[in-house]
């Protein structure tokens, strides 16, 4: 009966007998004992590969004092858990744009970037696009032309289909639609389509969807457009001369930022754009005079739209010209400053409330700083991240999209989400670029096909004064409370 | 006389100022004027030599041979120093053509050798080029003592023996005569501390083998130095001829450890054991054997080298690498890197501008894939990770191999395997931690368990070879994935061991034409790693019978293109042998003839440094190809294999794809920064880096994705902050492209290889030494990264463990006699190139003292900062045995 030695893991259990006479099943046995591996479970490396149970010693040539070695574990066999991970990669294809964190860029279709970028800003309001699922094919009322209502239904599919995709979409369809209600669009010269204003292409939209989606019965909201990125402003004319004095109410859908010579910030050409002086004839004086015409913010929207005005028609070389002068502008814009008296009474208690809630914030937030001191070195995105609210409004905006209005408030306190920009130097050539930023907080560069993360601090870096692109048409969201 | 005249300016300094200005006129009528601008001095020199001449040919013998020796005696002690012509020969010079008459007149005596002698130290300056006059006179002359008329002359003499050697072969005609000369020259040389003149003589009359005879004990290192390192730039079989001629130096002089060095290098296994023959010392043959372990030969020791059997065992021990695990955790444990680490630490995303790429929070196959792979290249040998070893504690079956299953079908099987690579070189617990995933009812699982095994036993021999026994018996199972596994296993783990019942299991494969494709190219992969560098015509023939076999649809798959490499792999570095096998190639299917020919080529000569191989690749690409064929991407590779030999050629490969970069078309562009990648492996090059940078940008996607990889090659190892920085940079700017975002992961996965203990550069022994095994594992890598879409980003991303052949501890260990770990101070700095210098030159530059154990990054060198210990290896790498020093006296 020879006697081994057998090694198993770090352990060596010296002399192991063996008897030969009986089958290897009873040595595993007795390894069984000293190492709790079941023999069934147990590899032991002989002469030729691995011991089997029904082996015979004598042909395996088991000397005295040989060293064997054994492999196996009495740890329970691994099994699959009873439901397997869900990867990414299995997802149907629209699930996983949820996953990308952003929706698909939009093909240029030739010189359709204005139109692409108009796009991409209008389909970041989730209110917008709510307001065109309601509307259904057949909703259309009498006064409306078939355009318009091709136009709607053409924006619900695109939109839809962007949300939808994770690839870029053609905006095949839509274009067609716009160009067939909007003349202006389909201009060729030397037999390819012309670049377009991006202003006039979004003024036009938004035009026709207010238009449509108004006449639309079956709208739970009515006039969705109007709220959401109407503006109501008061102005009072004043003559000069004459002591005339009147009060005039208009409904514009974008804010003007005139750029003059002393205009470097938002504010200020805002100021310049809310005053302007026409001539008219005065029943007074029963001739033109001057008049003064100051407005006042009657009524704020949803979204604020401002309109950067770039382009002047330049007489003396008869073309579009393009102002590159630098007009910073701020991620978070308080109009409170152009609303009319009445409007600032509603505004007082909001903004109380708003500047309470973030006070009591900033308390939190010292706290949290003397904790981690450092945590505002590193870029991560943090909940108090640069704005401070950036999980809010979102949050908000589905409040408010479950619930009718009423219960939010608006402060006057808006919250930069959209920029668009050109790149070049007039009208007419150039590129137009979306950047807009996601539900996360993160911001998308939208250049056609091409989505590519940004960062926020590069956002203000696009307000001119050079070759980059410089916005054109920012759009801000309201801050609510 | 002359030394401390200036000789050129003959005229006094307070003559020169006023014969400087007209320098024009000055030089034409130089001549002319040349006896007025003597000093005194000199002309008395001069009347005196014309003196000399006329007399010598005086009839009578007395005034002869007072002329003669007073002629010599002036010469002898102007040769002395050589900066410039010495004057007596400047002022015999016009005497030259009338003693050469007269010597032809003389009538035979000693005093025409005598002049002989003179004329032969005239012709130094004088001899037509071409004419070898000086050797001439010399043979005539009377063979005195060659060293006294100085260097210069003995070099002159040298030179003009070369050429006089050739045209006398090519005429037949005797050489015995030269060749006393050159016993006597080389004598002199090697007195001179000039060894490299010597050996550059002997190699040019063909008759190394004097040097033997030459060589003491002060100058044999230098003189084996310069053959060593000559023999790279030498035609075959010159080289074979100088190392072989350093081998029997070596051993004369019983410095074993470089003899044993040589025997590696030119895979003798005699030389191997005559090295171990010549010692009885046991400490030293356990140094052998740590440097055998080393370079991954599987060698059995018989009782011829060791004849007692205990000692014997502790011998195979260690060329058995079973040592390995524990040297590299107690490096890594005095470096203090024993802490796992996730590849969260590795991606750093907090580091990344803020555009940390949105955090799904949905798994996502490939990414976990990906942290599969850097899970296992940081944690390689560390035996504990953060995904895979550490729930296997818990010991609840449900939550244990929770990592596992977020992988998905193939990713299970790398994943399984990863705990190979975790537990890697660590036998006894990582068979333990693997066995219960052998028990898994999910073939994936296995198969990966399967491979977990080979890897876990990589360069690691055991006599009970678990690895066989296990292995062995899934070779044949039903399920494709689980026969890969093993099969790939079994390659793995038998690399270069020659390994009989491996060939005969796996050759069986290879006859059969039902074997699917994977498995054909598995197991000929296997054969091709197992029989690295055989010659085997065996496997050889069943390789290439399988590849006439085959279809045309099959040898258009992707993976076919490997079947090519592991026939390559059989004659891997093993030049001519090759011939035979290339020339039945030719035959084969146009789809792969190409494609095999280039392939076998360069792998034959791969590390050989063969330029004229490069020639021929670089030509190779530089035709423009008719479309679908693609054996430019392994010529491309070729000639990264071969010029990685020495650091010259390296740099000039490095030039030369620069420009096929710019000129080459898109399958080349594809490989250069593969190739990149494999000649500055582990070693990261900043203008290498550079390059890869900017292509890893590049439009097309296939050459952004390789440069990737070789940004992970190149940094292998080596924890280089800079290319972590753009490989970071890379995964924001790819966080869309599922492709480049794995590749990017990989890439940092090898930056951090072993969290910086290893590297994967083949070279070691102050890269002297090449690891077969090693290149084996990184050519195979290479060739399947050519079509990185289909193989690494296809379903055999499992290929990338092969990378754990060329995985090796950067370390230098210190072990005392009793082989247990020895701190001793050592200095650490850049290696210094000392060939062919005289005396005793620093070897190291900018060094820095640490104490043992100490890593060592690419091109540097260590040295014993302490006379306390003797190391019994010139070359201070890996595990080093430190011998007290018996003459070490403490100052204190």
């Amino acid at each position: 009966m020879p006697t081994v030695s057998v090694k198993w893991q770090k352990e060596l259990f010296p002399a192991v007998e063996i008897d030969t006479t009986q089958p290897p099943i009873v040595f595993k046995s007795q390894l069984y004992t000293l190492t709790g591996v079941p023999p069934e479970r147990q590899k032991i490396m002989v002469k030729g590969g691995l011991l089997k149970d029904d082996a015979d010693w004598s042909t395996l040539g088991v000397k005295d004092g040989q060293k064997l070695m054994m492999m196996g574990t009495a740890d329970e066999i691994v099994k699959a858990p009873e439901k397997g991970p869900v990867f990414m990669e299995d997802l149907p294809e629209e699930e996983q744009v949820v996953a990308v964190g952003h929706s698909a860029g939009l093909y240029n279709l030739g010189n359709t970037c204005y139109l692409n970028s108009t796009l991409q800003c209008l389909h970041l309001v989730p209110e917008l696009k709510s307001a065109l699922l309601s509307y259904t094919n057949s909703g259309r009322s009498n006064e409306l032309d078939q355009y318009s209502h091709l136009l709607t239904v053409a924006t619900r599919d695109l939109f839809s289909e962007l949300d939808r995709s994770i690839r870029p979409v053609a905006p095949l369809q839509f274009l067609t639609v716009l160009r067939k209600k909007f003349p202006q669009f389909a201009q060729q010269q030397n037999g390819t389509y012309m670049q377009q204003d991006a202003e006039e292409c979004w003024t036009q939209l938004i035009y026709a969807l207010s238009q449509s989606l108004r006449s639309s019965e079956s709208s739970e909201v009515p006039a969705a457009v109007k709220t959401l990125f109407g503006i109501d402003l008061v102005s009072r004319v004043h003559c000069a001369e004459s002591g005339e004095e009147s009060l005039e109410t208009e409904s514009i859908y974008a804010l003007k930022c005139h750029i003059s010579q002393d205009v470097n910030h938002l504010h200020e050409g805002l100021k310049h754009g809310l005053k302007s002086e026409l001539e008219k004839v005065s029943p007074s004086l029963g001739r033109s005079a001057i008049y003064t015409k100051e407005s006042r913010i009657s009524e704020l929207p949803r979204y604020l739209t401002v309109q950067f005005v770039r382009f002047f028609w330049k007489r003396e070389s008869n073309q579009k010209a393009k102002i590159l002068r630098k007009v910073d502008y701020p991620l978070e814009l308080d109009v409170y400053e152009f609303c009319s008296e009445e409007l600032r009474q509603k505004l007082q208690a909001p903004r109380q409330m708003l500047r309470d809630i973030e006070n009591a914030k900033l308390g939190l937030k010292t706290q949290d700083k003397s904790n981690a001191s450092k945590a505002n070195e590193c870029n991560m995105p943090q909940p108090e991240g640069s704005v401070g609210n950036q999980g809010e409004p979102s949050s908000n905006s589905h409040d408010k999209a479950n619930s009718s209005d009423g219960k939010t408030q608006l402060t006057g306190i808006y919250d930069l989400v959209a920029v668009l920009t050109h790149k070049g130097r007039s009208a007419d050539s150039g590129h137009y670029v979306a950047w807009v930023k996601q539900e996360s907080g993160k911001w998308i560069q939208y250049d056609d096909n091409n989505p590519i993360l940004q960062r926020e601090e590069d956002i203000t870096k696009l307000s001119g004064g050079g070759d980059w692109h410089m916005a054109y048409i920012c759009m801000y969201k309201a801050r609510v409370v | 006389m002359a030394a401390d005249k200036n000789p050129s300016g003959s005229a006094g300094p307070e003559q020169a100022p006023q014969k400087q200005p007209p320098s024009k006129e000055h030089k034409k009528k130089k001549d002319e004027k040349k006896d007025e601008d003597l000093s005194d001095e000199d002309l008395a020199l001069k009347q005196q030599l014309e003196l000399y001449v006329e007399r010598v040919q005086d009839s009578d013998p007395g005034v002869q041979k007072l002329a003669l020796e007073s002629m010599r005696q002036e010469i002898r002690t102007a040769t002395s120093s050589m900066t410039s012509v010495p004057k007596p020969l400047k002022f015999l010079r016009p005497h030259y053509g009338t003693l050469k008459e007269y010597f032809e007149k003389m009538p035979e005596s000693d005093l025409k050798k005598y002049l002989a002698d003179i004329l032969s130290v005239l012709a130094l300056t004088m001899s037509a080029e071409g004419e070898r006059e000086s050797l001439k006179y010399r043979l005539l002359g009377s063979e005195g003592d060659i060293g006294s008329w100085g260097h210069e002359y003995v070099r002159n003499l040298a030179g003009e023996i070369a050429q006089e050697f050739q045209k006398r072969q090519y005429d037949d005609m005797p050489i015995d005569a030269l060749m006393e000369l050159v016993q006597q020259i080389v004598a002199f040389h090697m007195k001179h501390n000039a060894e490299p003149e010597a050996v550059d003589l002997l190699m040019e009359v063909e008759d190394l083998d004097l040097l033997v005879e030459y060589v003491d004990a002060t100058n044999y290192k230098r003189a084996c130095l310069y053959l060593t390192s000559s023999s790279s730039y030498l035609p075959s079989p010159d080289d074979i001829l100088a190392l072989d001629i350093a081998y029997t130096i070596y051993i004369k002089f019983e410095d074993l450890a470089s003899a044993l060095r040589i025997a590696l290098y030119l895979d003798n296994i005699q030389y191997v054991k005559q090295v171990y023959t010549s010692t009885e010392d046991l400490l030293l043959k356990k140094q052998f054997s740590y440097i055998i372990a080393r370079h991954g030969l599987a060698l059995e020791l018989d009782d011829d080298i060791v004849a007692d059997e205990s000692d014997r065992e502790a011998l195979q021990d260690i060329v058995n690498n079973a040592k390995l695990s524990e040297g590299y955790l107690t490096l890594a444990r005095d470096i203090e890197v024993m802490e796992p680490k996730s590849p969260e630490d590795i991606y750093k995303v907090h580091l990344i501008d803020g555009r940390a790429s949105a955090s799904s929070s949905l798994d996502s196959a490939r990414q976990n894939l990906a942290a599969t792979f850097v899970n296992a290249f940081v944690n390689a040998g560390f035996g504990q990770d953060k995904l895979m070893t550490v729930l296997s504690e818990s010991s609840t079956g449900g939550s244990s191999g929770s990592w596992l299953f977020k992988n998905k079908e193939h990713g299970k099987a790398s994943a399984a395997a990863s705990l190979g690579m975790i537990l890697l070189w660590d036998v006894d617990s990582g068979l333990a931690q693997i066995d219960k995933y052998l028990h898994s009812t999910d073939n994936h699982v296995v198969a990966g368990a399967l491979l977990g095994v080979g890897i876990v036993n990589c360069g690691i021999k055991n006599d009970c070879d678990p690895a066989l026994a296990v292995l062995i018996d899934y070779i044949n199972k039903e399920d494709t994935i689980i026969r890969i596994g093993a099969i790939l296993g079994l390659g793995i783990a038998y690399a270069g061991s020659h390994k009989e019942e491996v060939r005969s299991r796996l050759s069986q494969f290879l006859g059969d034409p039902k074997t699917p494709l994977e498995l054909l190219v598995f197991s000929a992969l296997s054969l091709g790693l197992v029989y690295v560098g055989s010659c085997s015509e065996e496997i050889a023939q069943s390789i290439i019978f399988a590849l006439m076999d085959r279809s045309d649809t099959e040898l258009g798959e992707p993976l076919t293109r490997l079947l090519p490499v592991a026939l390559g792999l059989l004659y891997l570095g093993k030049q001519e042998s090759v011939e035979a096998t290339a020339e039945v190639s030719k035959t084969f299917n146009e789809k792969i003839k190409k494609y095999c020919d280039v392939t076998l080529m360069s792998l034959a000569y791969a590390g050989t440094g063969n330029v004229l191989k490069v020639q021929r690749l670089l030509g190779i690409c530089s035709q423009h190809l008719d479309k679908g064929e693609t054996h430019q991407g392994p010529a491309v590779l070729g000639i990264a294999l071969i010029a990685m030999a020495e650091e010259l050629g390296l740099e000039m490969a490095v030039r030369s794809l620069e420009r096929l970069l710019q000129y080459g078309e898109q399958n080349i562009r594809r490989a250069v920064p593969l190739a990149l990648g494999m000649l500055c492996i582990s070693n990261p090059k900043v203008n290498v880096m550079d390059t890869l940078s900017r292509l890893s940008h590049d439009a097309d996607a296939d050459v952004s994705m390789a440069a990737i990889i070789s940004l992970g090659l190149i940094g292998a190892g080596t924890n280089n902050a800079r290319i972590a920085g753009m490989l970071r940079n890379l995964s924001s700017y790819y966080y869309k492209e599922a492709g480049h975002l794995f590749c990017v992961r990989i890439a940092q996965g090898l930056v951090h290889l072993g969290k910086g203990l290893l590297t994967l550069s083949p070279y070691h022994s102050d890269r002297f030494l090449l690891s077969p095994t090693a290149l084996a594992g990184l050519v195979i890598i290479l060739h399947a990264c050519l079509d990185m879409k289909s193989v690494i980003l296809g379903k055999y991303h499992y290929l990338l463990y092969i990378l754990v052949l060329a995985m090796q501890p950067r370390m230098m260990l210190t072990v005392d006699e009793k082989l247990k770990p020895l701190s001793v101070p050592v200095r650490v700095g850049q290696a210094v190139d000392v060939v062919g210098q005289a005396g005793r030159p620093k070897t190291i530059t900018g060094f820095q003292t640490h104490s043992t154990p100490v890593l060592l990054a690419a091109g540097e060198r260590a040295e014993l900062a302490t006379d306390k210990y003797i190391p019994l290896t010139p070359v201070l790498e890996g595990f080093v045995i430190l011998k007290e020093n018996p003459d070490y006296r403490d100052d204190h």
